[in-house]
């Protein structure tokens, strides 16, 4: 005989706000941007046609959109690759410093805390090639005879841009990174010691299983996060030279706020949408297999 | 019986003095506005909030505005008028994106560029009655003609300026040049002149401002040519189009810091604030940003009109900006709006606006530059030369590709960065310049076929 599986109304009644909150902020615009990615939506016109997958072919025959989608894998690569070295040694480092750890992690993540607007100019002032300290200073010390270009020459300008977003993303991977070192009971080191175990055993074998699923999920966070940046950038240098430094949001607001065709510029997202999580299913299922080895 | 009829008439009058004098705060400033040459039907109209945008973001004229809007409240007590400042870039990001929700304000001010956006959005009301209102003969013809749309005019200019070259008198002096009127002694003087760290001239032309196209521009209009054809096409391969972007390749590689490829507005009006160029283009707002930013240069400094090609050519306008006003479709209010804005144009207050950047904004109306008033500024009167030169070019120019009448094409050529594109493109990737300009013109054209 079947039992009869009593209806729980309260369960539904108490995640109902969150559900409505998630709908409204997350899944209306996901819909709604599907939907404008098949119209000739305008940014400022009332009137719109539903026109299929045309904005979705035009996007993917402009050769712009591929140069600006390989600008992204470069930028999240690169960026991602700088901040995890960068943050990974530091947290190492201060977390074998026994004396005023406090003020080193402070000092460490001031650029973070920093808006993207101040950052941005900031570096704009310090690399200025005509009065930035950092040009003048290369010059008077000799290591370079004309004042470098750093944020318009389009040799250097995409590396300058890397090492920014390095120097403003690795103190936040150092502060997690830094909290999971000092999650690892230090009577495994100990006992590692005992046994013989070089450093660098001690780092693979105790340091990197402990900390590899923090390391995973900041890895997915960042990438999400530097693919997707486009303040810092924008301000920057806008893109230029020549589209050296646009990458897929700049090329998709440029696409939605001066063309004001947002029905193509949704059709831009939605194909970002689509990329990225893409990546995540790779990240969470390589994430998903960590979990279960240490099970 | 004449008697019986003046003591009635007496007691009336002081019946109702006395009962103004009880009543409410309101018809005392309807008397009082009744004084001042408003109705008091007129003024018991006047009775609702507003929202102003405007981008006077600088410390005056934002003062001015506030001090102006506060006397209209006190006058109007019915009425409340809230202000909120934001810069050009950002005021276009909040109109466009507050249109669809309606979210605008009740008036604002604009560029020219927008106005025709906003009309083509059908977001604007007329505003002839207004312009009828502070005396049509006036405006210009020209600057009305920005914001007209099927014979009504949508928009009024609040001030305007124009375009010209400003350059650094001292230098010249002392290499001994003379001030240049063709493009060739231009570019020989800006040659010449960069050196011991400073640059003849900046070229600029980042993609997230107009700079690349305004410069353009002053050579092709300079030269009689335009950068759209006459049925609204972009025209950037023309002989004198093509012609003038080479002319400001040079410039750029010989005269020019070489991070101006990204240059935007400020960037390049920064360096001849802090005498770092000798040369730049710029409207009569140079001067404040001279005084702030490097005060001992300010007697160094004037300006002269735009080079021509040859010194016999024409003189051909370029560059003209008539900053509007305008008011919203949306707006439950438009009378006012049109009552505010009436009174930013009486003489006292117009003369104290235009005296919060002196020569960078010049009246857009008759009858205030010669006033005694609008004279006895000192600014006013150490450029004098400045005044005349720019209200000259003023009166012969138009906003960038309006020389063909508003459209959404000439709004198009400043506002995608498609221009600055190109000219990066010939700098960073060596691209032909033919090709880079057939390319940018066919980007265009592409794009006018979308709001065709």
């Amino acid at each position: 005989m079947k039992r009869k599986v009593k209806f729980d109304y309260a369960r539904w009644i108490f995640v109902l706000p969150a559900l409505v909150i998630v709908g409204a902020l997350l899944i209306y615009p996901i819909f709604s941007s599907l939907y404008y990615s098949m119209t000739t939506k305008h940014l400022i016109r009332a009137s719109y046609d539903f026109i299929g997958v045309d904005n979705y072919k035009a996007v993917l025959s402009d050769s712009n959109f591929y140069k600006a989608f390989f600008t992204s894998i470069l930028w999240t690569v690169g960026s991602l690759f700088g901040q995890l070295f960068i943050g990974f040694t530091a947290a190492l480092a201060i977390n074998r410093v026994n004396m005023g750890k406090g003020v080193y992690r402070t000092l460490m993540i001031i650029p973070w805390a920093f808006p993207s607007i101040v950052i941005a100019l900031s570096w704009k002032w310090i690399l200025n090639g005509v009065s930035g300290f950092v040009p003048n200073l290369l010059v008077q010390l000799g290591i370079c005879s004309e004042l470098p270009q750093f944020l318009s020459d389009s040799g250097l300008v995409f590396l300058t841009l890397i090492f920014i977003n390095v120097w403003f993303g690795a103190p936040m991977i150092m502060v997690n990174v830094l909290s999971a070192l000092q999650t690892i009971p230090q009577e495994q080191y100990e006992a590692a010691q005992i046994d013989g175990a070089s450093k660098v055993q001690q780092f693979w074998y105790i340091t990197v299983p402990h900390i590899k699923i923090v390391v995973g999920l900041l890895v997915v966070l960042r990438t999400i996060w530097v693919f997707n940046n486009f303040d810092i950038i924008y301000l920057l240098t806008g893109g230029g030279p020549a589209n050296a430094t646009t990458t897929m949001p700049i090329y998709a607001y440029n696409m939605g706020w001066n063309t004001k065709l947002l029905g193509r510029s949704s059709a831009v997202t939605m194909l970002l949408l689509a990329f990225l999580l893409m990546i995540c299913v790779v990240y969470f299922t390589i994430i998903g297999k960590w979990e279960k080895e240490d099970k | 019986m004449r008697r019986k009829l003046a003591i009635l008439l007496a007691g009336t009058m002081i019946a109702t003095t006395i009962l103004a004098g009880c009543g409410s705060k309101d018809k005392g400033s309807a008397s009082q506005e009744a004084s001042n040459g408003t109705t008091e039907e007129e003024s018991g109209k006047l009775e609702g909030d507003i929202t102003f945008w405007h981008s006077f973001t600088q410390g005056p004229r934002l003062e001015v505005i506030q001090e102006t809007a506060d006397q209209f409240m006190k006058d109007n007590l019915d009425v409340k008028i809230t202000i909120e400042t934001f810069s050009w870039g950002d005021f276009y990001t909040k109109w466009t994106t507050g249109l669809a929700s309606g979210n605008v304000p009740d008036m604002s001010t604009a560029l020219p560029g927008h106005v025709v956006e906003m009309m083509d959005s059908e977001a604007l009301v007329p505003v002839d009655d207004l312009i009828d209102d502070i005396g049509r003969d006036k405006f210009s013809e020209a600057a009305l003609s920005e914001g007209e749309k099927d014979g009504a005019c949508y928009s009024l200019p609040l001030y305007s300026h124009a375009q010209v070259m400003w350059y650094r008198k001292d230098l010249l002096e002392a290499a001994g040049l003379s001030v240049p009127t063709t493009w060739a002694e231009f570019a020989e003087a800006a040659k010449a002149l960069t050196k011991d760290g400073v640059y003849g001239c900046s070229f600029p032309c980042g993609s997230n401002d107009l700079m690349g196209t305004r410069f353009l521009n002053f050579y092709v209009r300079r030269g009689g040519g335009s950068l759209l054809t006459d049925d609204l096409k972009a025209d950037l391969t023309s002989d004198l189009a093509i012609e003038g972007i080479n002319y400001w390749l040079d410039i750029y590689e010989n005269c020019s810091p070489k991070d101006s490829v990204n240059y935007a507005v400020l960037d390049q009006a920064n360096l001849f604030y802090q005498g770092k160029t000798a040369f730049d283009f710029n409207s009569g707002f140079q001067i404040g940003g001279v005084e702030t930013n490097s005060p001992d240069l300010v007697d160094q400094i004037d300006c002269a009109p735009l080079p021509k090609i040859n010194a016999d050519d024409p003189d051909h306008g370029a560059e003209t900006s008539n900053i509007p006003m305008v008011v919203w479709n949306n707006s439950e209010h438009q009378d006012i709006c049109k009552a505010f804005i009436k009174k930013l144009y009486e003489k006292d207050t117009y003369i104290k606006f235009l005296d919060a950047t002196p020569v960078g904004m010049l009246p857009s109306i008759t009858g205030i530059s010669d006033t005694p008033e609008y004279q006895k500024n000192e600014t006013v009167q150490k450029f004098s030369n400045a005044v005349e030169v720019i209200t000259d070019a003023m009166n012969k120019g138009t906003a960038i590709g309006y020389e063909h009448g508003p459209s959404v094409q000439a709004g198009f050529l400043t506002s995608q960065g498609i221009i600055e594109s190109m000219f990066q493109d010939i700098i960073t990737n060596g691209t032909d310049v033919e090709e880079a300009a057939k390319a940018a013109e066919d980007k265009l054209n592409e794009l006018f076929l979308t709001v065709q």
